[in-house]
C-alpha cells in the first residue's frame, strides 16, 4: 500500500502553493492539473530527480501558479 | 450705466445651513420651512425661508447699513447683512465640504469591503473545489489554517 499525498497551500490572494509525494513520474503534474485545474498561470515549477523516475514510488513536484 | 452683481451661495440644504448657524453663533428656532434667527430689524425676525429649493434670506433691506437700529442682534460682529450672509456662506461651505469628504471616505471604505470581499470569496471558491475535486478521487482532505493561508493536506492509499 502507498501513500500519495499532497499539500497545497492557498494564501490570502488565491495564489496556490503545491507539493506532491508517492505520486509516479509525469502523473503527478496531472493530478495537480485535475484538481487545481488550469497550470497555465503556472508561476514556477521545480522538479526533482525522482520526477524524471518513472518507476520511482515518490515522486515530488512543487508548483506554484499566480492567481487570476 | 453698467452693473456687477454677486449673490451668495444658494443655501438649498438645511442641515448645513443649520451647522453654519449653530457656527458662527446665531441662535433660531424653527418653523416649517423656516429657519427664525433672532436677528431681529424693524420688521421683526429675520429669517431664511424656503423658496423654490433654496433658503433665501428675508429682512429689511435697510439692514445693511452699520448704523442700523437693530431690535436685537444676537452676533454682534455681524451688523450688517452681507457680513452676516457672508459669514454663513463660509461656514456652510465648510460643512458642505466636510460632508463631502466624509462621503468620499465612506464610498473608498465601502469600495475597499466590496474588493476585499470578493478577494475572500474567490479563494473560498477556489477551496471548495479543490476539495470537491479531491474528494471525488478519493482523497481524503485534511484542512488547516496556517497564517492566515489554507492549508489543504490530501491523502490517498493505492495498492
Amino acid at each position: 500500500m502507498a501513500e500519495q499525498r499532497i499539500v497545497i497551500t492557498i494564501d490570502e490572494n488565491g495564489k496556490i502553493n503545491a507539493s506532491t509525494e508517492g505520486i509516479k513520474g509525469e502523473m503527478c503534474l496531472d493530478e495537480l492539473q485535475e484538481l487545481l485545474g488550469s497550470l497555465e498561470e503556472l508561476q514556477y515549477i521545480s522538479k526533482t530527480d525522482e520526477f524524471y523516475q518513472a518507476n520511482e514510488l515518490k515522486s515530488q513536484n512543487k508548483i506554484q501558479n499566480k492567481k487570476q | 450705466m453698467s452693473a456687477v452683481v454677486k449673490t451668495i451661495t444658494p443655501f438649498i440644504n438645511k442641515e448645513f445651513l443649520l451647522q453654519a448657524l449653530d457656527a458662527i453663533g446665531c441662535k433660531y428656532t424653527l418653523q416649517g420651512n423656516e429657519i427664525i434667527t433672532e436677528r431681529v430689524d424693524y420688521y421683526g425676525n429675520q429669517k431664511f425661508v424656503l423658496i423654490n429649493g433654496r433658503f433665501q434670506f428675508q429682512h429689511d433691506s435697510s439692514a445693511n447699513r452699520e448704523q442700523y437700529p437693530w431690535r436685537n442682534l444676537n452676533v454682534k460682529e455681524y451688523k450688517t447683512v452681507s457680513s452676516f450672509l457672508v459669514a454663513v456662506e463660509s461656514k456652510y461651505h465648510y460643512f458642505y465640504n466636510l460632508k463631502m469628504e466624509e462621503l468620499e471616505k465612506q464610498r473608498q471604505e465601502e469600495e475597499r469591503i466590496r474588493l476585499e470581499n470578493e478577494r475572500k470569496a474567490f479563494v473560498e471558491k477556489q477551496k471548495e473545489s479543490i476539495i470537491a475535486k479531491a474528494k471525488e478521487k478519493g482523497y481524503s482532505v485534511k484542512e488547516e489554517n496556517v497564517k492566515g493561508k489554507v492549508k489543504l493536506v490530501l491523502v490517498r492509499n493505492t495498492y
